[in-house]
Formats: C-alpha cells, sequence, structure tokens
C-alpha cells in the first residue's frame, strides 16, 4: 500500500519537475515519471484483483478533529478502478509525446504540464479514499485540475466558454454529493464509509433519497441525461489526449460514486432500480441520436459516451433489478457487463478519440463534411480509427460486443423474474438497447466513411502526405490490441470481473457464486466463437488476395454513365443521416442558415444546416435567460460606490443580529 | 451427424434455389416463361470465374468487405435452428450473437459502399442503414417476447409458442409470423421495400450499394443475401412447423415452407409496386407495430390470468 502513496505523490511532483526541463525534453520527462508514478499505483491494485477473497489493503492516517480518521482502501471495485485510470491515463499521456509538439511554444503548455498528472493522481485518490470529507476534496481537485486541462487553448473563445460550462455544471453535481453525504455523515456522527454504509443499511428510507442525491451528483459527471449538457461541449474543446482521459477515464469516476452508493446502501429498492435503468436507456438513445447529428468529430465522440454511459447504467440498472428481486444470476451478469463496458468503454473510446486527434493534427479540422480519403495517406490510423468504431458498435469480435452481451443476458434473464413491471421495462430496455447498436453502426460508418474513405473534401485533407509518428501510432495499436484481446478471451476478463462484482453485492442475502458457471460457460463459447471468425476472415482475405491478384482493372466508380463525377458529388454526412433524422424530426432543434441565390446572375449562396441540444435549446437557454432577466432587476445595487457596499455590509449584520437573538 | 450435413447443404444451395423461385413465380404472373429456376446458380458459377473491374477511389476496405458479407452470414447461421434439430451452438441469448454477428457484416458492406465515392451508393448505405435501425428492435422485441413466455431463451423457444401459449398461441404464432416476413422483405431487399430488378438506380437500396462490385465479389454479395434471406425464413419455419415431427418430416415441411415464401415473395413482387421512398418508414413501422402486439399478447397471457 505504501507503493501506491509513493506514486501519487511521484504523479503530483511530475509535471513540476517536467516544467523545469528544456523545451525537447519536457514531455519524456513527464511521460517517464508518470509512468513510474502509475506502475507504483497499479502494483497493489493488481495484488488486490489477483487474490481471492477480502483481502483489501488499507493504510489509515488519523488527522485532526474534522475528518477523524482517513482510510483508503484498495477494495476490488477500487482496483479495478485504479487499473483503468492507471493504464488509460498513461497511453494517453504517451501519445501526447506526439500530440503536444506543435504547441510546445505555447504560453499554457506548463500549467498543462503540472495538471495532466495532478489529474491522475487525484483520481486515483477518489477511488480508494473512504471518508466522505477527503473524498470531496479529491474530487474537487480532480474537477478544477480537468477544468485546466480543457482551457489549454485558451486564446479562443469557444474553449473558454466550454471550460466556464464544465466548471458550472462540475459545481452544481457537487453540491447534491455534499448534500447526500451531509444527511448520512450526521445521522452517523461520522466520514468514514464504513460506518455509513452500517447507517445507511438499516435505514432504508434515507437509503433512497441518499442514493437518488448522489445519482444526480455523480450522473452529472458521468454525463447521464438529462444532466449531460457539460460533456459534448468540454470534451471537442480540450486537446485530444485530455478528451481520452476525461471521457475514457474521468467520466468514469462518477459511476464509480454509483458505484460506491450501491455498495454503501447494499439491496437498493425496486423504485430506484427502475429510475436507473430507464434514465440509463434514454441516455444511450440520447446521446446516440444527437451523435448522429453531429458533424464536427469530437462532439460525435463526446455524445457516443453518453450513449456508453447509458449502456453501462443499464447494466448497473438490470445488476439492481436482479438485487431488488434477490435474482443472483441477474445481478452478478448485469453488474458485470456494466462494469466489463466500464473498461471497454475507456479502451475503445481512448482510441477514437487519439485517432480522431491525428487526425486533427494532420489536417487542423474537425468538420468531418470537409475531410475524405484520409485511408490513402493515413492507412495505419484508418485502421485503428475503424477497429475503434467496430468496437464501439458493440460488434464480434471486439470487447464492445462482451459487455453489450453481458448485458442483454442479464435482461433476457431478468425477464423470468415474474413481475409485469419488470417484464415490460426489461423488453423495452431490450429493443432500446438494439436500437441503440443499430444507430450506432450508423453512426460510425457515416464518421468513418466520411472521414476516411472516398475522395478528399477539400484541400485540407488533400494536402495530407503522411500518417503520424511512431509515438501516437504505437500507443492507438496498443488500445486496439486490448480490444481485440478481450474480445477473443472474454471468460479471463470476466472471471476478474466477477470479483469486483462481488465486492459491491451484499454477499449475506445471496449467493451469488453458485450462478457463476452459466455466463462463464457462455463467455467459452463465445470466446471459440470469435476465434474462429477472426480466423476464417483473415483466412479468407488472404486467400482472397493472393487469388485475384493481376485479376484486377481499374476503372472510375460508376456515375450513370457520368465520367466527370468530382469530389463535391459525394455523399456528405448530413446528408448520409438525413434519411433516419428526418424520421425524428420533432426530437431536434433545427437551426438553418440559408442565403438564396437571387437575381439573374447570383453571386453567392449558401445553405447550412446545425442541429441543436434540445436540452439545451428549450430548457437550459430559457433557464439562463430568465437569470439574465432576474438578475438584472439587481443591477441597480451595484453602484461601484464603496460607501453603499459598507452599507450593505451594514444592514446584513444587523438582520443577522436580530435575527440571532430569535433564534438564539 | 447426417441431419447437420443436410442442414448445411440447405443452407448453401437452397438459397439460390429460393431466387430461382421468386423470378419463376414472377414470370408467371407476368404471363412469360421465364428463367430456369437453376439460373441463378449458374449466375454465380459464372459470375465465380470471371475478373474485376473496381473504382480508382476504392481502398482496402471494399476489397475485403465480401470477405465479411460471406462469413458474418455463415457464422451467424450457426446459431439458427435450420431444417430439423436445434441450432449448431444453442446457447441462451444467441439471438444476439445472431443479430451482432449480422450486424458486422452490415458495418463492413455499407462502409464498402461508401467506399467508391459515389452518390448513388452512398444513398444506397444510408438508407440499409436507416431500415435497419428500424427492423432491428422490432425483432428483439418479437424474440424476446417469446421469449419471455416460454422461458426458453434459446431459439427453440420459436417451437414452444403453441404449447405454452394456450389459446393465445396461433395469434401470437401469426403475428409473429408477419413480422418475420416483412423482416425477411426488408433485409432481403425486395418489392416493397426495394426493387431488385429495377434499373434505375436513385430506387435502389441493396442493389445499389453493390453496383461497383464485379465478378466473384458480385456474386458472394448475391450468395450472402440469399442466405440471409433463408436464416431469417428459417425462424418463420420454426414457428409453423409442429414439434414432434421426425427428421425427415420436418425436413420435407421445412423445404415446402421455403418455397412457399418464395412464391409469396415472387406474388407479392407481382402484385403491388414498390412503395414511394419516404413511405417505406411506414411499412416497416408495420413490423414494428406488430411486434408490440405480440408483445402485448404475450404479456396479457403472462399476467391476465
Amino acid at each position: 500500500m505504501n507503493s501506491y502513496f509513493i506514486g501519487i505523490i511521484t504523479l503530483v511532483l511530475s509535471g513540476f519537475i517536467a516544467g523545469t526541463f528544456g523545451k525537447k525534453l519536457k514531455t519524456f520527462v513527464l511521460t517517464l515519471l508518470t509512468t513510474i508514478g502509475s506502475v507504483l499505483c497499479l502494483i497493489p491494485a493488481l495484488k488486490v484483483l489477483a487474490h481471492w477473497g477480502s483481502e483489501n489493503l488499507v493504510k489509515t492516517f488519523n488527522l485532526n478533529n474534522l475528518f477523524g480518521a482517513v482510510n483508503f482502501v484498495i477494495d476490488p471495485l477500487a482496483a479495478f478502478f485504479i487499473l483503468v485510470i492507471t493504464v488509460m491515463s498513461l497511453v494517453s499521456v504517451i501519445y501526447s509525446n506526439g500530440y503536444l509538439k506543435p504547441y510546445l511554444e505555447s504560453k499554457n503548455i506548463n500549467s498543462h504540464l503540472v495538471f495532466l498528472p495532478v489529474l491522475i493522481a487525484s483520481m486515483l485518490a477518489v477511488v480508494t479514499c473512504q471518508n466522505a470529507l477527503m473524498f470531496l476534496i479529491c474530487w474537487e481537485i480532480m474537477s478544477l485540475s480537468s477544468f485546466f486541462l480543457v482551457i489549454f487553448e485558451s486564446g479562443k473563445k469557444d474553449v473558454l466558454k466550454a471550460g466556464i460550462k464544465y466548471l458550472v455544471f462540475m459545481h452544481i453535481s457537487v453540491l447534491f454529493i455534499i448534500i447526500a453525504f451531509a444527511i448520512i455523515a450526521i445521522k452517523a456522527g461520522s466520514f468514514d464509509f464504513a460506518v455509513l454504509k452500517t447507517v445507511l443499511e438499516n435505514n432504508l428510507s434515507y437509503a433512497n433519497l441518499v442514493f437518488l442525491l448522489a445519482f444526480v451528483g455523480f450522473g452529472t459527471k458521468a454525463g447521464f441525461v438529462p444532466f449531460h449538457n457539460w460533456l459534448p461541449d468540454a470534451h471537442p474543446a480540450a486537446p485530444s489526449h485530455v478528451s481520452a482521459i476525461m471521457s475514457g477515464v474521468m467520466i468514469k469516476t462518477g459511476i464509480y460514486g454509483i458505484l460506491r452508493m450501491l455498495w454503501m446502501v447494499g439491496t437498493p429498492s425496486k423504485l430506484i432500480s427502475y429510475t436507473v435503468l430507464i434514465i440509463s436507456v434514454i441516455s444511450a438513445l440520447y446521446g446516440v441520436l444527437y451523435a448522429i447529428t453531429q458533424h464536427d468529430l469530437k462532439r460525435l465522440l463526446a455524445y457516443h459516451s453518453i450513449e456508453n454511459i447509458g449502456i453501462i447504467g443499464i447494466g448497473i440498472g438490470v445488476g439492481m433489478l436482479g438485487l431488488a428481486y434477490t435474482n443472483p444470476l441477474v445481478a452478478l451478469v448485469g453488474f458485470g457487463g456494466g462494469i466489463l463496458h466500464i473498461l471497454n468503454h475507456s479502451i475503445f473510446k481512448e482510441l477514437l478519440f487519439l485517432s480522431a486527434g491525428s487526425v486533427y493534427i494532420k489536417t487542423h479540422t474537425r468538420n468531418v463534411e470537409v475531410l475524405g480519403g484520409l485511408i490513402k495517406s493515413m492507412p495505419a490510423t484508418a485502421i485503428l480509427f475503424l477497429i475503434g468504431s467496430v468496437a464501439i458498435c458493440g460488434l464480434p469480435p471486439f470487447n464492445g460486443f462482451i459487455s453489450e452481451f453481458l448485458i442483454y443476458f442479464g435482461m433476457f434473464k431478468g425477464l423470468a423474474i415474474h413481475n409485469f413491471a419488470a417484464v415490460i421495462v426489461l423488453l423495452f430496455a431490450i429493443a432500446g438497447l438494439a436500437l441503440v447498436g443499430t444507430m450506432a453502426i450508423l453512426c460510425f460508418t457515416k464518421a468513418f466513411s466520411i472521414i476516411f474513405l472516398g475522395m478528399p473534401r477539400s484541400e485540407s485533407a488533400q494536402n495530407v502526405t503522411e500518417d503520424c509518428g511512431k509515438s501516437m501510432i504505437l500507443p492507438m495499436s496498443f488500445l486496439a490490441l486490448l480490444t481485440l484481446l478481450i474480445g477473443i478471451y472474454p471468460q479471463y476478463v470476466f472471471w476478474h470481473i466477477k470479483k469486483v462484482v462481488f465486492a459491491i453485492i451484499p454477499q449475506t442475502t445471496m449467493n451469488v457464486c453458485a450462478v457463476c458457471y452459466e455466463p462463464m460457460r457462455l463467455m467459452q463459447t463465445i470466446a471459440v466463437f470469435a476465434v474462429a471468425l477472426v480466423a476464417f476472415i483473415t483466412f479468407m482475405i488472404i486467400l482472397k488476395l493472393k487469388l485475384t491478384k493481376g485479376k484486377i482493372a481499374l476503372h472510375e466508380t460508376w456515375g450513370c454513365g457520368y465520367n466527370r463525377g468530382n469530389n463535391h458529388m459525394q455523399y456528405t454526412a448530413s446528408s448520409y443521416a438525413s434519411p433516419f433524422l428526418s424520421m425524428l424530426k420533432p426530437l431536434f432543434k433545427k437551426v438553418f442558415d440559408i442565403e438564396k441565390p437571387k437575381k439573374l446572375f447570383p453571386k453567392s449562396a449558401h445553405f447550412s444546416l446545425h442541429i441543436e441540444d434540445i436540452e439545451e435549446a428549450y430548457l437550459i437557454n430559457p433557464m439562463l435567460k430568465f437569470d439574465e432577466w432576474f438578475l438584472s432587476k439587481f443591477e441597480a445595487l451595484q453602484s461601484g460606490n464603496i460607501q453603499s457596499y459598507i452599507k450593505y455590509g451594514l444592514i446584513f449584520l444587523v438582520i443577522v443580529m436580530i435575527g440571532s437573538l430569535f433564534i438564539g | 451427424m447426417i441431419m447437420k450435413l443436410l442442414n448445411f447443404i440447405i443452407l448453401l444451395f437452397v438459397p439460390f434455389i429460393m431466387m430461382g423461385l421468386i423470378k419463376k413465380t414472377k414470370s408467371f404472373w407476368g404471363g412469360r416463361k421465364g428463367p430456369s429456376i437453376w439460373q441463378p446458380l449458374h449466375d454465380f458459377v459464372r459470375l465465380i470465374k470471371k475478373d474485376f473491374v473496381i473504382s480508382k477511389t476504392t481502398s482496402v476496405v471494399f476489397k475485403i468487405a465480401p470477405v465479411f458479407a460471406i462469413a458474418t452470414v455463415l457464422f451467424a447461421s450457426l446459431f439458427v435452428p435450420l431444417a430439423s434439430g436445434s441450432a449448431l451452438i444453442n446457447v441462451e441469448a444467441g439471438i444476439i450473437i445472431f443479430a451482432y454477428t449480422l450486424g458486422l457484416g452490415k458495418f463492413m458492406s455499407l462502409i464498402s459502399a461508401m467506399d467508391t465515392g459515389s452518390s448513388f451508393e452512398g444513398m444506397g448505405a444510408s438508407r440499409e442503414a436507416c431500415f435497419t435501425s428500424i427492423v432491428e428492435p422490432a425483432f428483439f422485441i418479437l424474440v424476446a417476447s417469446i421469449m419471455a413466455l416460454t422461458g426458453n431463451y434459446t431459439f427453440d423457444s420459436l417451437t414452444q409458442i403453441m404449447s405454452n401459449a394456450g389459446s393465445y398461441g396461433v395469434l401470437i404464432a401469426f403475428f409473429a409470423v408477419v413480422v418475420l416476413f416483412i423482416m425477411v422483405l426488408t433485409e432481403g431487399s425486395r418489392v416493397p421495400v426495394d426493387d431488385p430488378a429495377t434499373h434505375l438506380e436513385l430506387t435502389m437500396i441493396h442493389e445499389v450499394m453493390i453496383l461497383d462490385n464485379s465478378g466473384s465479389d458480385l456474386a458472394i454479395y448475391t450468395w450472402a443475401n440469399g442466405i440471409k434471406m433463408l436464416l431469417i425464413s428459417s425462424l418463420i419455419a420454426n414457428i409453423i412447423i409442429p414439434s414432434g415431427l421426425s427428421d425427415w418430416m420436418s425436413v420435407l415441411c421445412y423445404l415446402l415452407i421455403m418455397c412457399l415464401i418464395s412464391i409469396i415473395i415472387g406474388t407479392v413482387e407481382s402484385g403491388m409496386a414498390r412503395i414511394r421512398m419516404s413511405h417505406v418508414f411506414e411499412f416497416i413501422f408495420i413490423m414494428s407495430s406488430l411486434a408490440l402486439v405480440v408483445l402485448s399478447l404475450v404479456v396479457a397471457r403472462m399476467f391476465g390470468g
């Protein structure tokens, strides 16, 4: 356990040390120190994951009266998150070596290098700290450091705006978490999670309220609809490796919070389980739907984060239903699928964000409509993006399929709960997840083919001559390899995920071990199937390329006899998505920007379509407008005159004194 | 063992016969003699031998996509009960492996269509992706409802509708068959959703996606599409064939049903025109609503007393 703290301290200091080095060495030193720190943190986590039973590592600090005893505990749940955080962050940091090259002159580079490892360290602290007060402090450091990372390009107005929006959302969310913790902490008289757990387990009426508050708070961090609004703005604003960390790892701390609350609550009530499940299905659908409308690659990926958080939530919701109805198999498979999807999503989402970053570095645009044909100039990036896309759609033989399969399996098994509400909700959740899957296919065939296939649609895509360097390709290849490995060897991963599930589920009420056999056997079937599929396809491809060598004649694309097709005649992303979106018209707010051609010889004309988030358009913007209007009524108070401010202070003091007379 | 081998042979060859039969039916209603039933098989053999012409715009994706098309339907077929007996890999929730494996093939064929940079093929891909996204959820609702009813989470549950649903059995089976038949029409790209025989690229869906494919690639795509049609038709057959038949009888019934489905498809194609593209959604939504009818029937049966 000591190595864990040495690791965290190394991480915190690494940015400051790296900042003192020269321009060329900075990122290298940072990578080196982060690697050391991450490995030091990873060792105890792996120890916990590799062992059976309740061999949690505990380290207690006795602080002053305010905090009480501060426990840092690595249980299987924490260990799993440490694994995700360290490995995924490390990959991003290695990637940043290549990505940051053009930015080394930037004035923000030093602060960026300081906050990057601080973010990693604070996340590591969040998942191990078991003292409510200390937890909140770490949580706040995490939010603030990620805020500074988001506003790396603070010269741009959009970036600053997105950053401030992020900051505001995070502080609304932390408010809910504080209230939730405060309610139980008052009842328990301690901040220690173990004490809070015993209180919550015995007060089910409290538990519902506290869980709901915490769900809102942590859900905002994770990006559940309707608390997701910061996400699609903040991810595109940040540099790609930071978006990768934020989307792949940081939003998962929100899920960690929810799971930790669940661990405290023990057996959730039925109502709460349904709420979580339904909100998750809606999040998944909402996320993927808006992802289809986006033309900004990173915004598209950000919406997919909402979708995947929804899928994770579905898994957790199914698991909670299993707990609520004491069905151990459903609980195991639901939680198992959800938790595995946390790992899977962090892998393929990071892969996608990093390859999006490579595209951005080469073309300087995130707008997919002006790209095209990049597979010829950037073949490695294209293949990696393709692997990420197939994985995120949940298609075999990659890892996304495994977790989605487990969640589906849990839902199918849940149908055996002979209860009207459960059957109806689960049937619709199954259909919802199927719809999410097909919509994801639509979205990623769009993204991949518009960016990488066809012909370049503009000069910025045409001018790309070479793929990015090894320091960017290698970390991405590692992630791609992971997606395939988990996909073809799922039983091993599930075996370890099971321990994490055991750490959450109250062992006393149900015997989960007895039902492990069934999903394990299924995982083995899928493993055999996936290996056979991969082998067959590889063999056939090699065979086909061999056999058809020299038999291929090249010609223009068939254009109905019209042979002068040009780049602008290709299908665009908007037109690709258009039939689907026209079907779901009422769910969007479309903003047209049209200049029609006028007169006989029109000089200029343009048309553009922008789709606004319905929540932003109809809920958040009116709220902001109301705020502006309401607060403008008090403008008169702010006179700029120091005397009147002293007067306000005096009036306030008098009110407090009079008030205290009455209360005291 | 013999049955498994027979299933495999049926899987590989019956699609051609079905395609031939559809053409024959269409020519019958059109008052023509029409090509022989074996014509699709001849076409396949002829195309396989040919060289390729491919577009300069295409990349490696275009070359490897046909492999995915055929590999995914063959691997998906492992999870579907065919002429007799259960599926080769008869696992719980096998429907998910089945649907998602087909999804992989669809993903690759969509991006292969986009790879040519042709606006026709983009149009086809866009429509195909769109229609799939309505078909899949309806399919899942249908199968999941039947699984909830029978308490059996493998594809075998399709054969158990009658024994579990009592007086609701006929209704549920009927609606399930209709839903799956619409799915055959959509996934197999038949009239009224798509017209494989048209000469206007603008109105095609699946055919336009493979506009630039030639030679053995084209042959493989057609074959894979036929197999896909057969797989979904097999689900229909499994609902209809009464359980408890001997193996050979059920194979006979299965082949009869396949012929019947082909003839119905051919008749539908002769009897009605392709629906206007903007109204295809409405047609496919019939499928979703009927799947919901099945769901409500199942729930009524389970909780209605």
